[in-house]
């Protein structure tokens, strides 16, 4: 820990030396980034996570930069980690955000406001195959047996997958529409992360499962599950799982993921992060982790990857509109999703007002604490602490920010001892800041002491 | 598939394995180093691991696992003691602990709620890795027949033994756990990936979460009470009990619990979607259930503390189960092991045990190591750790309450995730003032959203056939057993009202 938060130390005072000699370096001669924040628009373990990390351990092995910091901001297809990348890095040169396909969709489901036009395109890195499976006691034998059974009742196959409007349901939405049964009878059953996913596809709880052949791959080749089609457009070596095309189901397609750099940058800071990304795709250490993950190399940078962007974007709203996806399913009247909240608010109404009833009988043996009557002081003092902590927090920085709350909190209490309260405000404050910003790396807001610290 | 006999030469090999001096420093370093970010509020175990990646790119897989397997049972023990002392829970599986933990502590009985805790987490975690050794072929292929309608029967049937958590008005532990009920409705709907009730805020969007939920209910909430209350009724500093930090009452109490947490920890957490917030608040109802004196549960019953924390380290344990014999990463940390195995060209499956036993059986061994060093380590601090309590009230309530906001904040790096928290605080106080138990909205937020999803997906897997519910044997068999501990806890209520009502808040 001491050596990780020296080296961050280090990397600090550089990118500090670094600010006041900005001086754009040239082309030639790759220097060495002092820090690079990579976001990671997920949770710790999914396919974005596990890029972010890559591109970490890559960037750090090469040399080409000394520390990356990897940040994960978890939800909504990854919409909500491209809204704060968006607001909390604007015209930051070193930072990076992985992106993909399923933010696409994200984008389309979830009607963000944000779109991957508003960020900066940097560029396309890995592809990977999506695979179509069964139980291994499943009666399908070939992708023709299930495709029978979709064309004669297409509720009656349930797919398994990944989280609703993502690749899996994309992929499953367009072998049906390909078979010319409707996408909208796809009767999807969205999990959520790998493991719940894969459980219920090995364990038989539903007819056939769609996911990435990374997540699949083990399973394939333990038996557990039998590989029916491979969304490739020729097989892979290695790997004896017939295409989809070749089985008479013309459907290619990949789960591709990407970088994006903050909106608002210069043309050098833009041309600097594209020149770092292309010298990493390029590195040995790169190669060896593709080949780890089994990723596709589907390096492309600059204007052909925001061409790219368009068209997937377009592609991706065409699908999902078609899936009906965001509109009631098709089966089962107990799965409409606008029965439950209904039944809540009953149940919040009538119980709000049965204790309204009882409490308004007289009161039992106990007697009622709330006599003492509230003083509004102390509460007071509190209340401004954390009013000046949620509205200022990322302007005033954690440190500020932590130490006020601190004293005001202190000081409802006890109005005796200011100055000790203060002492202890700024020791918790910095505490905190150092032991997850510089030890941890996990970055908080400086705020206005971030010149300082 | 493997003898016992050949699972303890196995076993052996993995011992003479991670009991190297290096290896064993690999998992000194691990526990440290967990149990001390465990503690920081919101960060939990998958957070510390995925920080920790990095660490390991240069060290060889054998050291980097057993230093995982340690950092992993340290994270989950640093999270008790700071549910204790500040009743900040950093994660799902220690909220339960928190209820009657930090009971104890504000009378003084630190010690005893974290020896407790430490002493269950070993003899839990212990039991559970035994299990992982010797039970988890089977037990892995058990769980994988718990299906959506599965996952609904044990909703339910956590819903029924929870109902004696509702507290002394049954009017106003509804109002609880219904406000628990709508605050699930609010994020993304998983199965159509519809948003609801997100009010157009994009961080709602992914539902709130529980352990900020908690986090301002208990801690925020607590604060805010107290200084409401302030000018009538003045802090009263906590005076330390002196002597042995167990007496022989708490031990004899304290036995039962780590053993019954353990046996409903273990098989839970091998389930894929177990988690570990059921198994520790069953524990809890089960213990309070099972206690002579319920009505003081929620004022500092030290079952309520050794039981759940039992449970929520053999959940952690039993998650090892389908991950090391499936490949299936079942939490989160579970999925930041496996992007480690990745790391280094290993991919966890069904057949690891078979391509790289001397990987696996060193971790498992060094899971017992961790779990002697963890307890080795613990015990000593008890009495340091407890002495937090003895910081002047106004300086521990402001503590908690900085705390709190940058674990809030960490946790996703958002100032909505704040704003909850101290809402959640406000909200709290309300509650504590109108006597309105906050125990089951916590159970609500955490089993609504799980019966809501499961019952739907159950239904479009049977396309609209409610009678997948008791067609299928084991959900059968678990709706019947819903049934049955309702109707038994009303005759019992029935017989017992002549009993002091229990208050079943913080």
């Amino acid at each position: 820990m001491a050596a990780a938060s020296d080296r961050l130390r280090v990397a600090l005072a550089c990118a500090v030396v670094s600010a006041v000699f900005a001086a754009p370096t040239p082309a030639w001669g790759q220097h060495v980034w002092p820090e690079l924040r990579i976001t990671a628009p997920a949770a710790p373990g999914g396919g974005w996570d596990q890029t972010a990390r890559a591109l970490q351990q890559a960037l750090q092995a090469e040399g080409l930069v000394r520390t990356v910091a990897v940040e994960n901001v978890t939800g909504a297809a990854g919409t909500i980690g491209l809204a704060r990348f968006m607001g909390a890095e604007r015209g930051r040169g070193d930072a990076l955000m992985v992106s993909g396909l399923i933010m696409l969709g994200g984008v389309v489901m979830h009607a963000s406001p944000i779109t991957l036009a508003d960020v900066t395109p940097v560029a396309r890195l890995t592809g990977e195959y999506e695979v179509i499976v069964v139980p291994a006691a499943s009666p399908f034998r070939t992708l023709a047996d299930l495709v029978a059974a979709l064309r004669s009742r297409p509720e009656s196959i349930s797919w398994g997958g990944g989280s609703a409007g993502g690749s899996d349901q994309m992929l499953a939405g367009l072998v049906a529409e390909a078979v010319g049964v409707s996408p909208r009878r796809v009767n999807y059953i969205a999990f959520s992360g790998g493991g719940e996913s894969l459980a219920a596809i090995v364990g038989g709880q539903v007819s056939a499962g769609v996911n990435g052949l990374a997540e699949l791959e083990a399973q394939i080749q333990a038996g557990t599950v039998r590989a029916l089609a491979i969304s490739s457009a020729t097989r892979l070596p290695g790997l004896d799982v017939p295409t989809l095309r070749e089985q008479g189901v013309p459907v290619e397609f990949e789960n591709w993921r990407s970088v994006v750099a903050p909106p608002g940058l210069s043309p050098a800071q833009r041309q600097q992060l594209e020149q770092l990304v292309a010298a990493v795709v390029r590195s040995p250490s790169w190669a060896r982790l593709l080949e780890r993950y089994r990723w596709i190399d589907r390096y492309q940078p600059g204007s052909d990857f925001e061409r790219f962007v368009a068209s997937e974007e377009k592609r991706a709203r065409g699908v999902l509109a078609q899936f009906g996806v965001g509109q009631a399913p098709a089966s089962g009247s107990g799965t409409a999703p606008a029965a439950y909240p209904w039944v809540v608010f009953v149940a919040l109404l009538v119980s709000a007002g049965g204790s309204w009833l009882t409490s308004r009988r007289p009161p039992g043996a106990r007697p009622h604490p709330a006599a003492s009557g509230p003083s509004l002081r102390p509460l007071a003092w509190i209340g401004s602490g954390l009013a000046v902590n949620v509205l200022a927090v990322e302007w005033l920085g954690i440190v500020l920010s932590s130490a006020f709350l601190f004293w005001t909190a202190a000081r409802a209490f006890d109005r005796t001892r200011p100055w000790r309260d203060a002492a202890c405000a700024a020791v918790i404050a910095w505490a905190a800041f150092e032991l997850f910003d510089r030890a941890l790396g996990l970055p908080l807001p400086g705020g206005l002491l971030s010149g300082v610290l | 598939m493997t003898g016992v006999a050949d699972t303890l030469r196995a076993l052996a090999a993995g011992f003479g394995n991670a009991l190297t001096v290096p290896h064993l420093a690999w998992a000194l370093v691990g526990t440290v180093v967990g149990t001390a970010i465990g503690v920081l509020p919101g960060i939990g175990p998958a957070l510390t691991l995925a920080v920790l990646l990095p660490v390991t790119f240069n060290v060889e897989p054998t050291s980097a696992f057993i230093m995982f397997g340690g950092i992993y049972y340290g994270a989950m023990y640093g999270g008790s003691t700071t549910s204790i002392l500040l009743n900040t829970p950093g994660e799902t599986g220690s909220i339960a602990t928190a209820i009657d933990g930090h009971a104890m502590a504000r009378q003084g009985r630190a010690a005893a709620a974290l020896a407790t805790a430490a002493i269950g987490s070993f003899v839990a975690g212990t039991l559970a890795t035994l299990g992982l050794t010797f039970l988890a072929p089977p037990l892995a292929s058990a769980a994988l027949r718990f299906g959506p309608a599965e996952y609904f029967a044990l909703a339910a049937v956590a819903f029924a033994a929870s109902l004696s958590l509702l507290g002394e008005s049954l009017w106003r532990g509804a109002l609880s756990l219904c406000l628990g009920l709508a605050l699930g409705l609010v994020g993304i709907d998983q199965l159509s990936g519809e948003a609801r009730f997100s009010f157009g805020i994009p961080q709602l969007l992914d539902g709130i979460d529980v352990v900020i939920l908690v986090m301002g209910l208990f801690a925020v909430g607590e604060a805010l009470h107290q200084a409401r209350r302030y000018a009538r009724q003045p802090l009263e500093p906590v005076v330390l009990r002196t002597g042995a930090s167990l007496t022989r009452e708490e031990w004899s109490r304290s036995w039962r619990p780590w053993l019954r947490g353990t046996a409903i920890g273990f098989p839970l957490g091998v389930l894929p979607s177990g988690g570990t917030s059921i198994p520790t608040f069953l524990s809890y109802a089960v213990e309070r259930r099972l206690s002579r004196d319920p009505g003081q549960f929620g004022h500092g019953a030290i079952e309520g503390v050794a039981g759940p924390e039992a449970a929520n380290n053999a959940a952690a344990a039993g998650v090892l189960v389908p991950l090391l014999t499936l490949g299936l990463p079942s939490s989160a940390t579970a999925a930041v092991l496996l992007a480690a195995f990745q790391q280094y060209g290993i991919q966890p499956g069904p057949l690891l045990f078979q391509t790289r036993p001397d990987l696996v059986w060193a971790l498992i061994a060094s899971l017992y190591i961790g779990n002697v060093m963890l307890l080795v380590l613990n015990l000593p601090l008890v009495g340091v750790w407890a002495r937090v309590m003895r910081v002047p009230p106004p300086l521990l309530f402001a503590g908690v309450l900085v705390l709190a906001s940058i674990g809030a904040y960490a946790l996703n790096r958002s100032v909505v995730d704040v704003a909850i928290l101290y809402l959640a605080g406000v909200v709290s106080m309300a509650m504590r003032a109108a006597e309105v138990p906050l125990v089951p909205a916590v159970l609500g937020l955490i089993l609504g959203p799980m019966a809501e999803l499961q019952w739907r997906r159950a239904m479009a897997i049977s396309q609209g056939d409610a009678s997948v519910f008791v067609s299928r044997p084991l959900s059968a068999v678990l709706l019947a057993a819903a049934v049955l501990i309702v109707a038994v806890s009303l005759v019992a209520g029935r017989r017992d009202s002549s009993a002091p009502p229990a208050e079943a808040g913080t």
